[in-house]
């Protein structure tokens, strides 16, 4: 029944080609004088196979407990479903968990789960399986790093009967049901893990609408609907199982071929588009837009305050006066970026901005280098104090900056040589990058991260965030030591008061703004170009598209 | 010389070839930054705790000392194993296995569009005569020159755009050996190399034509078609026969630009990816697999130089060539 209709689907479009081949002229004549824009598109349909397009580097295991990166929340968002969601406003949603409640001391939450869910492979969706599933996360054999941190401080998870599962905790933790929103702490069936992780990397299985049905490596993962769907997503257009029959996850690098298969056809969405294929579908025709920035930071340059020049303020002053990203970014972008004031993402309802600290001034900047000490010039014009020229190392990674923020930062290092900074840019791949900065070699660097909730603000901007993980990788960069700061977040982190919690980290954000430790530049850029399928909305929580209600319409 | 000497000699040849490129990729990748415990703890940038980095370091041998680990995967692949890899947790020879059929097919293919451009051009350049011949030589040759300097990411990139975004003739992406998918990126390949090709067989063709043989050949009556496809071609073949070898090289070098460029899998995409992780066996098993098949390859163009080439085995090809030639002809 499905093949016929398929088969029958296929010769209609080859007739449909057909005929469009013969009228495009026709049509070209009428569309100059017509401002109806749904010649080329056909009515929604059901059924069919959607082709998705990443750009994102190929997961190396698609459990997204194993690790913890954006594509495998990307891929995984079609499978998996965590507890809870999240709306625009912040405001946290039932998904898998209908209902809940935290205990006084707040070291003890209660959950109530949905009672009528089962995995794709017939296990049934109970408090157990939430056991199971963060002491996967907690276990050091399944190598979590993402959603290993999110539940730093669950103790365990008890079962108090099918349908009740009681997170025990060792201190109060305000971003408890954030962390458990994210696509890398997501449900996944307890007989699935227990196959162990070379089978739960190949095909993890969850309650989404869809299923993996197999990973080509390098080429495709191929999904199929999960006809048996029964959770109640938040937000979901429509109840019951995803109207697209199947899925295909292709993995190509290339921006322009990206753009160039979406063009003809050959895919339905794509994502990482270049700035100027955005522009190009704000300005009309048959690509649609989806601006989904990603939560948790902003794209920034921050300034490492843990050693000369720049633990001192007023020679990080002196860099973000001279910076001069404005006319950049609204060139590079093709206008399509919003300049950022914030440490945390628009997508924040929390986030706090203050503009009037990132005014371009070049004489100020000057004069705060003069009185810094900075006072000496040497033969390339670079300024020098006790023989030192004033040099600022700039490991970029080529893999998370896109050719337009590489060239922004050209761009700022011819500006920052005005009043004499040198900047040395070096663009490294992800591995060397990341070694570079846990070598401590750098004295500015643009490094994103993703996580749900203000949260992210401590461990980004906590002095405790200095202390490498045992891998070497440290999360403040800035190296900002500020006890007062440290004691904010702290607070900010136990209160289970909403409108504390919201001026603590109000309070956070300016400390770290007024202390020039960061640069905002713009949301992490999160866009997806869709053509010729109806109804992808992206996720509030870590910004995903689903395809729960999609259908093709061409 | 006799075969077996000198069938000795290239696979001594062969195994210097692997274990100086062996040894060279590792310590490069280890020199380069970055740790290889992230690959196998989801890729760099992990915060994976302390019991994770241990096991993880402990199960891979990574605790123990560099010169260790080198032997160890020296060791291995004396054993013909090239290990798991870190990042999938696969055998490496299984995940080179899967893609090593696409890049030669890709590569395969994109030599033999190059001969054939090559040939067609060539030909035509030699056999077009007076005011004419002398433009249409002219463009070949500036025609060649360009095409031998033209980068493969520009060349695909504007063939995706003419033939894939605007005329809708061909897929920008392909996977496998679908026919109509493997026209673009096959001629991004084979531009360069067949620009090259075509500029030393002109050059053989040309010189066999004024050559003494080709003189007796006229003398006696033969037509300017029957000395090209009889005698010339066979002469000028010889140098692109053995410069295929290294083309070939220099079509798998290609290859990695040109599968991310059309989103095809391959043996290229997988280095690059292992690469930027620090999957250290899979870099390793990825470049001993290339350079055997460029051994493979090169050893392969002199055996047919061998057999092509019309002079008697064992005479002195490099003074001899003309008189030599001319006896096997006429």
């Amino acid at each position: 029944m499905l093949a016929a209709r398929r088969a029958t689907t296929a010769r209609a479009t080859t007739r449909r080609r057909a005929v469009v081949a013969a009228l495009v002229p026709a049509v070209l004549v009428l569309a100059s004088c017509s401002n109806d824009t749904s010649v080329a598109s056909g009515a929604p349909q059901d059924g069919g196979t959607l082709v998705y397009a990443t750009g994102d580097a190929e997961p190396s295991c698609l459990d997204p407990h194993v690790g913890g990166n954006y594509p495998q929340a990307l891929l995984t968002t079609q499978v998996l479903e965590p507890l809870v969601g999240r709306d625009a406003d912040g405001e946290i949603l039932p998904w898998l968990a209908v209902s809940w409640n935290v205990s006084d001391d707040a070291l003890t939450w209660d959950f109530t789960l949905a009672d009528d869910v089962t995995f794709t492979d017939g296990t049934p969706f109970d408090a157990e399986a939430v056991k199971v599933n963060v002491a996967h996360l907690q276990d050091p054999a399944t190598g979590s790093s993402t959603g290993y941190l999110a539940l730093a401080k669950v103790t365990g998870v008890e079962v108090v009967d099918a349908t009740h599962a009681r997170f025990h905790l060792s201190e109060p933790d305000s971003a408890l049901l954030e962390s458990l929103s994210q696509q890398w702490t997501a449900i996944e069936s307890p007989t699935g893990i227990a196959r162990g992780t070379d089978a739960n990397c190949q095909a993890p299985v969850g309650t989404g609408p869809f299923v993996v049905e197999s990973w080509t490596p390098q080429q495709q993962v191929d999904l199929v609907r999960n006809d048996g769907y029964t959770t109640v997503a938040p937000e979901a257009k429509h109840a019951g199982v995803a109207y697209l029959d199947r899925i295909v996850w292709r993995f190509i690098p290339d921006a322009a071929t990206r753009y160039a298969a979406l063009q003809s056809g050959e895919v339905q969405v794509i994502d990482n588009p270049q700035p100027d294929a955005i522009a190009a579908a704000r300005a009309g025709g048959d690509i649609t837009d989806v601006d989904a920035p990603r939560p948790g930071s902003v794209n920034r340059i921050e300034l490492n305050s843990g050693q000369a020049p720049f633990d001192d303020i007023r020679v990080r002053e002196a860099f973000v006066r001279a910076a001069d990203v404005d006319p950049g970014i609204e060139t590079l972008y093709a206008g399509t970026v919003a300049r950022s004031y914030s440490p945390l993402s628009s997508s924040e309802p929390l986030a706090t901005s203050d503009d009037s600290l990132f005014g371009t001034d070049a004489d100020a900047a000057n004069a705060l280098l003069d009185a810094a000490g900075w006072t000496g010039r040497d033969g390339d014009g670079y300024r020098t104090k006790d023989g030192q020229r004033l040099t600022l190392r700039f490991p970029v990674s080529t893999n998370q900056s896109v050719a337009a923020e590489q060239s922004l930062f050209e761009q700022i290092q011819a500006n920052a040589r005005g009043v004499g900074f040198e900047v040395i840019i070096t663009p490294l791949d992800l591995s060397g990058w990341y070694g570079a900065l846990a070598a401590n070699e750098y004295e500015i660097v643009s490094a994103p991260y993703t996580k749900v909730g203000p949260d992210v603000l401590r461990i980004l901007y906590h002095s405790s965030g200095i202390t490498p993980a045992p891998s070497g990788y440290f999360a403040n960069h800035a190296k900002i030591a500020d006890p007062d700061l440290d004691d904010v977040l702290d607070r900010a982190a136990a209160t289970t008061d909403q409108t504390e919690r919201a001026e603590l980290y109000a309070q956070a954000q300016q400390t770290v703004l007024d202390g020039f430790y960061i640069l905002p530049l713009y949301d992490q850029q999160n866009h997806f170009l869709v053509r010729g399928a109806t109804g992808t909305r992206t996720l509030h929580t870590v910004s995903t598209p689903t395809f729960l209600d999609t259908r093709l319409a061409f | 010389m006799s075969i077996f000497r000198w069938a000795a000699g290239r696979l001594g040849a062969a195994a210097l070839v692997a274990w100086v490129v062996t040894t060279v990729v590792f310590f490069a990748l280890r020199a380069a930054g970055g740790d290889p415990t992230e690959a196998i703890l989801g890729g760099p940038g992990s915060q994976a705790g302390e019991d994770a980095v241990a096991q993880a370091r402990s199960d891979y041998g990574l605790d123990r000392p560099l010169i260790v680990q080198y032997l160890v995967q020296m060791r291995r692949i004396l054993t013909f194993q090239l290990g798991d890899s870190y990042a999938r947790k696969q055998p490496v020879a299984e995940l080179i296995g899967a893609q090593l059929g696409s890049t030669m097919l890709l590569a395969v293919c994109a030599l033999a569009l190059a001969w054939v451009i090559a040939l067609s051009v060539a030909t035509l350049a030699t056999r077009a005569q007076g005011v004419l011949g002398r433009v249409v030589s002219g463009l070949v040759q500036a025609g060649e020159v360009t095409a031998t300097v033209m980068p493969h990411f520009w060349l695909g990139a504007v063939l995706i755009l003419v033939f894939s975004s605007t005329l809708g003739w061909f897929p920008a992406t392909s996977v496998g050996a679908s026919p109509a998918g493997l026209v673009l990126p096959v001629v991004t390949l084979a531009i360069p190399t067949a620009g090259f090709l075509g500029q030393v067989m002109r050059d053989g063709l040309d010189e066999a034509a004024a050559s003494p043989f080709a003189t007796t050949a006229r003398a006696r009556g033969a037509s300017e078609s029957r000395i090209l496809w009889r005698h010339s071609l066979r002469h000028a073949a010889l140098p692109a026969i053995s410069l295929s070898g290294w083309s070939f090289g220099s079509l798998l070098s290609g290859a990695v630009v040109v599968e991310s460029l059309f989103g095809r899998p391959g043996l290229g995409r997988l280095l690059l990816d292992a690469t930027s992780t620090r999957d250290v066996p899979v870099v390793v098993g990825s470049v001993l697999v290339v350079a055997l098949t460029y051994t493979v390859v090169t050893t392969m163009a002199d055996g047919v130089e061998r057999l092509v080439d019309p002079r008697p085995r064992g005479a002195d090809r490099a003074t001899d060539r003309t008189l030599r030639a001319e006896a096997a002809i006429v």
